[in-house]
């Protein structure tokens, strides 16, 4: 066996940093916050550079026997889970700012969080696999209650650890089942061993489909995403923005890679689940939201409505198919983080934290840049053509129609329009009623520079995007294949 | 069908020793009281015996926090060792990696000690 | 001169667009003083073009603008065409035009949106100018829209009166219909022609002679056919028999604009367009007799409603729809010119009948019914004087070889053309006809001239119970406009008149009003006389028309020489209608009320307008708003959107009800929840593969 750390160098940085980082939170208590929080966000960006710099050709295969890849897949969602860590480490400062739960700890339990997705899209083998999706979960887990006083907060995280341990024991029985069935956890392995056998197994179909489930709680596809709106609504703000954001990148790619690596040879057996989850996900999003009061309940039917169209592109399959996940992530983190970033900085009369839709009421004749940039990422989450967020959905619904889910991409699109509605309800209620209660902001420079430059990447301008991030998926959507 | 049946003689034996010696030790103390005439029971040694708590009827009756602290650290430990012995057992064969391997490990763990340490958490009051 | 023409049609646009635009920013006098004095301006620069014309010191001119639209073999170019038919209509749409902006300072004194009142008084103008100079089919249907949209904005110019709303919207609607007549001759003309350039098509109209074309199963004569399309566009814009309905409530608009619009140019378009073509009309002679038919039938329904009509404006309203049948007629029979002249005069006496009529609104406090009237003649005596002198003129009254108002000549030349037109060539029905209900008509557009005069300006006064005017006595400051009432007559209901003046005295109107009554008085009185030879002379008319429109030169030398009695029948039946008019409102101002007691039906339907407006309600209307609410209600509302948005909406409603009712809250039944769905999954998965 040979040891390539050269090619897990931003891995190894976290992990290093991290110690580092916990001793001088445990040292210094509080006034540590500042470091590791800076320190967090430069050790991130750092990461990032090596990732994208550090990829050479020698590197792309697979390493420490096969349980890592540091091919472009994999540097493509580091590069994305990185990034938007570290959005929501900033995003959490004004926030936490205005009471005392702000401890240095924070930054850390999402620097281990983000150790563990790295592993997640790095993983060719079921046991990195499951090591880097626990390392995750478990820093979830905790950040979920990070506000323990907070009854909500310590429900979240309670019921999250709860369902997400059920979905972690559902996923190991499948990897079991899988490596009794082929006799290895590796994922090439498997896919040769799918490959060998014309008939598929019942033990082998049951492996596949407990991994797959054990996998769509964590993207929280239909009908494991029942999770998800309590976990959304009662975690600390700035927590449900990190939720939204890379830990779904990273369990989207994570299911991408075993789709295609592992469990590619049976896609008729699979394709049908995911197809599944997609419709059933795209319309249960979209209608449960119909109702919500709660903008960040509201938001995590959102999400689940989102990863619905995800999975339209990870039905396609191919290299198209990928390639349009890829794409749609990327735009969807933006969308997402933007949104979060302008309802994390929405305080009433009394600078406590609002989440109810009415106090959105009148936001346009007081914040009026502030409206604006949430009505460009309702438009955009919505899908409204000259926006950004329509051509990732473009994207997912031409590999569906290539690939002949004439159906799939026709159901999809009325889903979006059903969608529509709760998206446009925002921008009805930022620009048409009126105010009942006094709104304050605290948004900080670097939060209003964030939201105009996500709101200016998911403007139309954003077509210019099109090229880099489109060339980029498709580099990363090819080393799968 | 002997032969396996034999194979489980130990194991066979190994239960009636440990039947007679565990009967021994509940027995013995109970007539030797009695026969010497300190049998004088009172509530507090009629209470079962669990550690650390008060006895009590409820299994969902709240408990004090700490011990869940206590525990933990004690299973990470637990767990700690328990992974000590394949890699003892094997370190012949795995060479310096492994040995690296598990002193990156044990030095996780003890700055996470450390961590609690300074934190804390290993103190009662 | 071709400056002269670009100043002439763009002037008022540009007016129009300064005070449309900019009239907030320089304010009302001096949108006023834009528009009224681009107007001028344009009235000046027409003058010299038409007396050039009439010298024969001008001739025709085409001034190019610009190209228009190049689709296939498709060319339209815009070009200003100048001859002489256009000329006369420059001078009578700029002359008329410049007035009544001069009279609105006055007449529109109090209203609060004059900027926009001028600017629309300008827009039309424009309109209007690109219709008469229009060189292609094409762009005469531009300004044929133009004026119709100008018509709708200022019908509708008080826009808080729901009349005036309803008014401007039938204006429109019915206006539709002819303009649909219009344009599919246009594009009949361009599938025959190939070209919709009117020289072209005048050149190219003899040969399509006898020629046959296939019009909605039937095969017709191409001619015939192009011919009456185009003229249902022309019954349409000039309020023709069947398609009349929208002028007597056009009338709901300010007077000005009646004046303006409603009688001296734009409901003379369909005139000018049946000229303009006369070549293409004259190779149709089964078009022309219905042409001639449509016009008598006007003249002489029209002239019947007039008599009983208690509103002095839809008097002149009805008046107005009366002559423009006489128009229509003799350019039936083919005495274009004559159709011409009588527009030419008819625009100077009927603009001044209005514009009088509005003085006497403005004196009595927007009180239009003339049964509050009477004895005015004292009050305002300028107005009185006027409004005379366009009486004398609509009703023809001259001596024969000595002098005469404009009516006189210009009637007396239609009725002359029809007689010479009937007997001439073995006889025409349709002109004999025509000539017959001339005469008829002529009859009872004395009378009702006359009894408006009387009842207006004679007798006792009788203003003491008019509410407006009691509004205006008591103090009540109100916006004017608001307490115009709808006087559909068919609303009319006997009114308890009071004598007397209540103690209120009108007063005669400001200069600005009286200057252009002073205009149009020498008009009226002059404009027949001075222009009889050119316009119909026999040679005079063949130098003067130029080839401009159809002159047939044996034709009219027949009508200068019809019998003596023909002469004299006009002058004479005039007299009988004057002479009714004294009797019944001078002599015994009760024979009317007797009349109408022994004649209640014919009262009653002449005073319903022929059922004209409740069989149209009957037989479009109400169909229309039935199948209207059946598409609305059952169509849309029932089927489309209780099963397309509203039946997912409720869908959606039921879902989302469904789905908060799962998520409980409950740790067990969301884990339940995801059991199922692994169960689920497992099975369908295991089902498909199998």
């Amino acid at each position: 066996m040979t040891y390539n750390f050269a090619a897990i160098v931003p891995e190894l940085m976290l992990i290093i940093g991290e110690p580092i980082l916990m001793l001088t939170a445990s040292t210094m208590g509080r006034r540590a916050t500042k470091i590791t929080t800076w320190g967090t966000v430069a050790l991130l960006i750092a990461a990032t550079i090596a990732a994208l710099v550090g990829t050479e050709p020698s590197s792309a295969g697979p390493l420490f026997g096969g349980l890592l890849s540091a091919d472009p897949f994999a540097v493509y969602g580091k590069a994305l889970i990185y990034l938007s860590a570290a959005v929501a480490i900033i995003a959490a400062n004004s926030w936490f700012a205005r009471d005392d739960e702000h401890g240095p700890e924070y930054p850390i339990l999402i620097l281990l969080a983000t150790v563990g997705m790295s592993v997640m899209v790095s993983a060719t083998n079921m046991i990195t696999l499951y090591v880097g999706l626990e390392l995750n979960s478990l820093s979830a887990y905790i950040l979920a209650s990070y506000r323990r006083t907070d009854a909500r907060s310590a429900e979240a995280g309670l019921k999250y650890f709860v369902l997400g341990a059920l979905a972690s024991g559902i996923l190991l029985y499948g990897i079991s089942l899988l490596y009794g069935f082929t006799g290895s956890t590796q994922f090439s392995a498997i896919a040769a061993a799918l490959g060998r056998d014309e008939a598929m197994g019942i033990g082998l179909l049951l492996g596949l489909v407990f991994t797959l489930s054990g996998l769509a709680f964590k993207i929280s596809a239909v009908p494991f995403h029942m999770w998800t709106p309590d976990v959304y609504e009662g975690s600390p703000t700035p927590v449900t923005t990190f939720f939204a954001s890379a830990p779904k990148v990273a369990a989207v790619l994570l299911a991408t890679r075993v789709c295609i690596e592992a469990l590619g040879p049976a896609i008729d057996a699979w394709r049908q689940i995911i197809i599944f989850a997609a419709l059933a996900s795209i319309f249960l999003g979209a209608i449960a939201a119909w109702g919500q009061t709660n903008i960040k309940r509201l938001l995590a039917y959102s999400s689940i409505n989102n990863i619905g169209f995800v999975l339209i592109g990870l039905a396609a399959g191919g290299a198209a198919g990928v390639s349009a996940v890829l794409f749609y992530m990327a735009i969807y983190v933006v969308m997402t983080l933007g949104a979060f970033l302008v309802v994390l900085n929405l305080r009433n009369a009394a600078g406590e934290p609002v989440e109810a839709i009415d106090a959105l009421k009148g936001l346009s004749s007081r914040r009026p840049g502030m409206a604006a940039a949430l009505a460009v990422f309702m438009f955009s989450l919505a899908g409204i053509p000259p926006l950004f967020g329509f051509w990732p959905k473009l994207m997912v619904f031409n590999a569906a129609v290539e690939q002949g889910l004439f159906a799939l991409a026709v159901a999809g699109i009325l889903g979006t329009v059903v969608g529509a509605f709760y998206y446009l309800k925002i921008v009805k209620v930022m620009y048409f009623d009126e105010a009942e209660e006094e709104l304050h902001y605290a948004c900080g420079n670097l939060e209003a520079a964030f939201i105009g430059l996500f709101a200016l990447i998911v403007s139309p301008l954003g077509y210019l995007l099109i090229g880099p991030i489109g060339s980029a998926a498709d580099n990363a959507a090819g080393a799968l294949f | 069908m002997a032969d396996v049946a034999a194979g489980y003689l130990p194991i066979l034996l190994f239960l009636a020793v440990a039947l007679a010696l565990s009967s021994a030790f509940v027995g013995l103390p109970m007539l030797v009281s009695r026969l010497t005439g300190a049998h004088r029971p009172d509530p507090e040694k009629l209470s079962e015996y669990e550690c650390g708590f008060p006895a009590f009827e409820d299994s969902r009756d709240q408990f004090d926090v700490r011990f869940y602290l206590v525990a933990i650290l004690f299973i990470i430990f637990d767990l700690e060792v328990a992974f000590l012995f394949p890699w003892a057992v094997s370190l012949m064969g795995t060479g310096w990696a492994a040995w690296i391997a598990m002193m990156i490990f044990l030095t996780e763990l003890a700055l996470g000690l450390v961590y609690a340490w300074q934190k804390g958490a290993l103190e009662w009051e | 001169m071709q400056t002269s023409i670009i100043l002439i049609v763009f002037l008022p646009l540009l007016a129009a667009i300064v005070a449309g635009l900019g009239g907030r920013i320089i304010g009302k006098f001096a949108s006023k003083l834009v528009t009224t004095g681009a107007l001028f301006l344009s009235c000046i620069l027409s003058w010299p073009i038409f007396i050039g014309f009439l010298t024969g010191a001008e001739t025709e001119t085409v001034v190019p603008v610009l190209d228009w639209i190049r689709s296939g073999d498709m060319v339209v170019d815009w070009a200003l065409r100048v001859d002489t038919l256009t000329a006369v209509m420059l001078v009578v749409v700029t002359t008329v035009s410049s007035l009544v902006h001069l009279y609105s300072w006055g007449y529109m004194e109090e209203d609060p949106s004059q900027p926009r009142f001028f600017s629309y008084l300008s827009l039309f103008t424009f309109a209007m100018l690109m219709l008469v100079t229009a060189d292609s089919l094409v762009q005469m249907f531009f300004g044929w829209e133009g004026v119709g949209l100008a018509s709708y904005l200022l019908i509708g110019f008080w826009y808080h009166k729901p009349s005036a709303n309803a008014a401007a919207m039938k204006a429109f609607v019915v206006n539709r219909v002819g303009d649909f007549g219009f344009s599919l001759g246009i594009f009949g003309v361009f599938l025959v022609f190939g070209t919709v350039s009117i020289p072209a098509i005048l050149e190219a109209a003899p040969g399509a002679v006898g020629t046959e074309i296939g019009f909605a199963g039937m095969r017709v004569d191409t001619l015939t056919l192009l011919c009456l399309l185009l003229f249902v566009g022309a019954m349409g814009k000039s309020a023709q028999l069947g398609l009349h309905t929208w002028l007597p409530d056009a009338m709901e608009g300010p007077t000005p604009v009646s004046a303006l619009i409603h009688a001296a140019t734009m409901v003379t378009a369909g005139v000018f367009m049946v000229c303009r073509l006369s070549p293409l009309f004259d190779a149709a002679p089964g078009a022309l007799e219905v042409v001639t038919y449509v016009g008598a039938a006007t003249a002489l329904f029209a002239a019947t409603v007039g008599t009983v009509q208690n509103d002095i404006k839809r008097v002149i309203a009805y008046s107005t729809c009366s002559q423009l049948g006489y128009m229509f007629f003799a350019a039936g029979v083919g005495a274009y010119g004559a159709a011409m002249f009588h527009l030419f005069t008819h625009a100077f006496f009927k603009a001044l009948l209005f514009l009088g009529a509005g003085s006497v609104i403005h004196a009595m406090h927007h009180e239009q019914d003339m049964r509050y009237y009477g004895a005015l003649r004292k009050e305002i005596p300028l107005t009185f004087w006027a409004m005379i002198f366009g009486t004398l003129a609509i009703t023809g009254v001259g001596i024969i070889g000595i002098f005469g108002f404009a009516g006189f000549y210009s009637k007396d030349a239609i009725i002359e053309s029809a007689y010479a037109a009937a007997v001439m060539g073995g006889g025409n029905v349709s002109a004999g006809f025509a000539f017959a209900i001339a005469l008829i008509a002529a009859l009872l557009t004395s009378f009702y001239s006359w009894r408006l005069i009387f009842l207006t300006f004679y007798g006792k006064a009788r203003w003491a119970s008019s509410e407006h005017v009691q509004h205006a006595l008591h103090g009540h400051h109100e916006d004017e406009s608001e307490v115009v009432a709808d006087h559909d007559s068919a609303d009319d209901h006997p009114v308890a008149v009071r004598e007397g003046t209540g103690g209120y005295h009108p007063h005669e109107s400001p200069w600005s009003m009286l200057v252009p009554l002073g205009a149009l008085t020498i008009g009226a009185i002059f404009a027949g006389y001075a222009f009889y030879y050119p316009f119909f002379g026999t040679e005079e008319g063949a130098a003067f028309w130029a080839g401009s429109l159809v002159h047939n030169a044996e034709l009219v030398e027949a009508a200068h020489h019809v019998p003596l009695w023909v002469k004299l029948s006009p002058a004479l039946v005039m007299l009988i209608g004057l002479g009714i008019a004294y009797n019944n409102y001078i002599r015994k101002p009760k024979n009317p009320a007797k009349f109408v007691a022994m004649f209640g039906g014919l009262h009653t339907f002449l005073m319903h307008k022929w059922y004209f407006d409740e069989l149209y309600n009957l037989i479009f209307v109400k169909p229309a708003m039935w199948i209207g609410r059946i598409f609305w209600k059952r169509g849309d509302e029932q089927t489309i959107d209780r099963f397309g948005p509203h039946g997912a909406a409720t869908a959606v409603g039921w879902g989302n009800r469904l789905t908060a009712r799962l998520q409980s809250g409950y740790l067990y039944s969301y884990a339940l929840v995801m059991l199922l769905g692994l169960i689920a999954a497992a099975s369908w998965a295991y089902w498909w593969a199998r």
